[in-house]
């Protein structure tokens, strides 16, 4: 049985507008396994983004119960949830939200910097990391000398900074072109075919979500339906194009040629 | 925009304190230089109690700050002369001791001078120096003040002496002579076998010639005269008689006592006094302004730093969201923003004292009252020339102690003024941060 990294039940958000009550959880039930790869999709206004924030320790649920990593993270106080977000979790924002006056490294780097890791530790696992998303040579770089695909990266690199238990992404590829939706989707497959990492991603984008292995639907504030994605087949060593037998390490499939 | 309005108020903060500190030092100098005045007067006056001075002129004496009631150089005094027989005839008065004649005559070369006043400058047209004849008679010289004793180079004049002479040192300075020279004085040749300095400790500035009496007279044309006799009396309690005397035997002669000079000492002091009242009460007035206007200037230092912080929170929401996200703990972000608040104002003192280094003294001037100095200002070819009725105001200007005072304040004020911001930023829930447009 597979190991569960994040589980929630029946969470409940409600947003206090004056007097209205505005519902935008409303029981939401979800187990997210270790090494998973998960799409949440909705309509505008369902609760994606709360969902995700809430699963990110952005933001505390008004009722329920939510476990991350073996930790009851719904009855800590806001004081502690930093350190959860710090070593537990990590963002990837459909505006990249670099820090236009740090360079690529730098922006790595700034996660581990509220850690016991040393300057030299922080830049070599920042360069490493860099170059695991395919970014040599551009470390120093500042945001606005890269293109948005290679921000994506750098925010990707960023969110694996601290090793965390479960990276959550908002609509990463939302600001990218079809080019480098795929490539940052197909990045976000490797990490978690090759280095064993769980994502949670929130998208309104089909293409995006049939990349993962578990794609939820979330429809005013519950998970309404749940389907399968290709992204279980890669990691059953199958094409999803073809059927052939791939390697993990495999860009392209060998019988057809296209790309995983 | 932000760091030069930071930094004018950081000079205004700065320019006061040097404010209070040139008026304190010029109250302190003020003080100093009355009580030297004071003491001086008092010890010439002790060691003359015997002394009637006898000069020929036609009023009282109008100087009573000059040492010994005498004018200060040059300033319209009625040159008369009396001939120098009567000095005999006083000498026969009982109870008195010993009669010194003296001549003192104006140069023929003349100088002009620039007086600065409050209420404007102007010229003036004063002889050069004064010629003092003196009779050189060994017991003179050993028992009386008839001669400069501050000498700087060479020697001084003796019993015996002609064709030499002893000079001031801003008119050696003026003729560019030294010990052994020789200079012209009214077209005769005289060498120069001393050297005084003519700026004692609170006495006034003069430029004068020492000579034996009969060169003196010879050179000025007035042979057989004088201008004052120095009258000593056997004892104290003879002056008041002598005085008497003299007074109505010698209608041509002012006489001025002992209880004259205490007289005008007590005036003196008074005068003083009222100035140094008038100092002090400036002082108090800057010190309360000067508190008012730093309250001021600090309350409107800490609010630009406020403002600034909070729009600079305002608009990095997303970025504190971002921090926030990534694990950064309310305690980081919030010494972020007092780090960002400290470095503003940090460079914004560094421009106040920049501006203040220049402009301390404009700004002090236009924002505190200051203390006016008595004397020192009036100024010749020779330089200033002291001793003047004429006044300036203490100018302020910037010393370490008050830059490095300067820049601590600036710092405290960066913290001070980013605490709320910085407080506001920390409290910042990251889901609300991160939907901030």
């Amino acid at each position: 049985m597979s190991e569960s990294i994040l589980k929630t039940e029946k969470l409940i958000k409600i947003y206090e507008m004056g007097k209205r009550k505005i519902p935008a959880l409303s029981g939401v039930d979800l187990q997210v396994n270790k090494g998973e790869f998960i799409a949440i999709m909705g309509p505008s206004g369902s609760g994606k983004t709360t969902l995700l924030n809430v699963l990110g320790c952005l933001d505390t649920a008004t009722s329920g119960t939510m476990t991350l990593n073996g930790i009851d993270v719904a009855k800590l106080p806001e004081k502690k949830l930093y350190s959860i977000r710090r070593n537990e979790i990590g963002f990837i924002f459909q505006t990249f939200n670099l820090f236009p006056y740090l360079n690529a490294r730098e922006n790595v780097e700034l996660p581990m910097e509220c850690t016991k890791k040393s300057k030299g530790e922080r830049r070599k696992r920042a360069r490493g990391l860099l170059e695991m998303v395919g970014l040599s040579g551009r470390e120093e770089h500042k945001p606005h000398k890269l293109s948005a695909g290679e921000q994506q990266r750098v925010a990707i690199a960023r969110a694996l900074a601290n090793d965390p238990a479960i990276v959550l992404a908002d609509e990463p590829t939302g600001n990218l072109d079809t080019e480098n939706k795929h490539e940052i989707v197909r990045l976000l497959g490797r990490l978690n075919i090759n280095q064993g990492t769980t994502i949670v991603m929130v998208t309104h984008d089909d293409q995006v979500a049939s990349h993962t292995e578990r794609i939820l639907f979330l429809n005013d504030g519950k998970i309404t339906r749940e389907k399968q994605g290709l992204h279980l087949m890669k990691k059953k060593l199958i094409c999803p194009h073809c059927g052939s037998r791939i390697q993990p390490t495999d860009v392209k499939c060998s019988s057809c040629r296209k790309k995983l | 925009m932000v760091i030069i309005a930071l930094g004018f108020s950081m000079a205004i903060m700065i320019s006061i304190p040097a404010g209070i500190v040139a008026n304190q030092e010029a109250t302190q100098s003020l003080t100093e230089n009355f009580n030297n005045t004071m003491s001086n007067m008092q010890e010439q006056i002790n060691k003359t109690a015997t002394l009637i001075e006898c000069r020929a002129s036609s009023g009282q004496s109008m100087y009573p700050g000059a040492p010994s009631g005498r004018p200060p150089f040059g300033f319209g005094r009625e040159e008369v002369f009396i001939n120098e027989t009567v000095g005999n005839e006083i000498r026969s008065i009982e109870g008195v001791k010993d009669v010194v004649p003296f001549l003192e005559k104006s140069s023929e070369e003349t100088t002009s001078e620039t007086i600065n006043t409050p209420r404007g400058s102007f010229t003036i047209s004063r002889p050069l120096y004064t010629i003092t004849g003196v009779c050189l008679n060994s017991s003179f010289i050993d028992n009386y003040s008839v001669l400069p004793t501050n000498r700087t180079a060479g020697r001084n004049l003796c019993e015996g002496d002609s064709g030499v002479l002893l000079m001031s040192l801003n008119l050696t300075q003026y003729f560019g002579v030294a010990v052994g020279d020789t200079v012209q004085i009214n077209g005769e040749s005289f060498t120069v076998v001393g050297v005084y300095n003519s700026t004692g400790q609170g006495r006034t500035e003069t430029r004068t010639v020492y000579m034996d009496l009969s060169d003196a007279q010879t050179i000025t044309g007035e042979t057989g005269n004088v201008s004052r006799f120095d009258v000593y009396a056997d004892d104290v309690s003879d002056v008041d008689g002598i005085a008497e005397v003299i007074n109505a035997a010698f209608s041509e002669l002012t006489v001025t006592t002992y209880k004259d000079r205490l007289s005008q000492l007590q005036t003196t002091q008074e005068m003083y006094e009222s100035t140094l009242e008038n100092a002090q009460s400036t002082l108090d007035q800057t010190q309360a302004t000067a508190t008012q206007e730093i309250g001021v200037a600090v309350v409107a230092t800490s609010l630009i730093v406020l403002f600034v912080m909070l729009y600079t929170v305002r608009e990095r929401t997303r970025e504190i969201g971002t921090f926030k996200a990534i694990g950064f703990s309310n305690w980081s972000v919030m010494s972020q923003f007092v780090l960002e608040g400290i470095l503003i104002s940090s460079v914004a003192g560094v421009v106040g004292i920049a501006i203040g280094s220049v402009a301390a003294p404009v700004l002090s001037s236009l924002l505190l009252p200051h203390v006016s100095l008595f004397g020192g200002s009036s100024q010749d070819r020779f330089g200033p020339v002291s001793g003047t009725t004429a006044s300036q105001t203490a100018v302020a200007s910037l010393n370490p102690q008050l830059v490095l005072l300067a820049f601590g304040v600036a710092i405290l004020l960066g913290a001070l003024g980013s605490l709320y911001p910085a407080w506001r930023a920390a409290k910042i829930r990251p889901a609300e941060a991160m939907r901030y447009e």
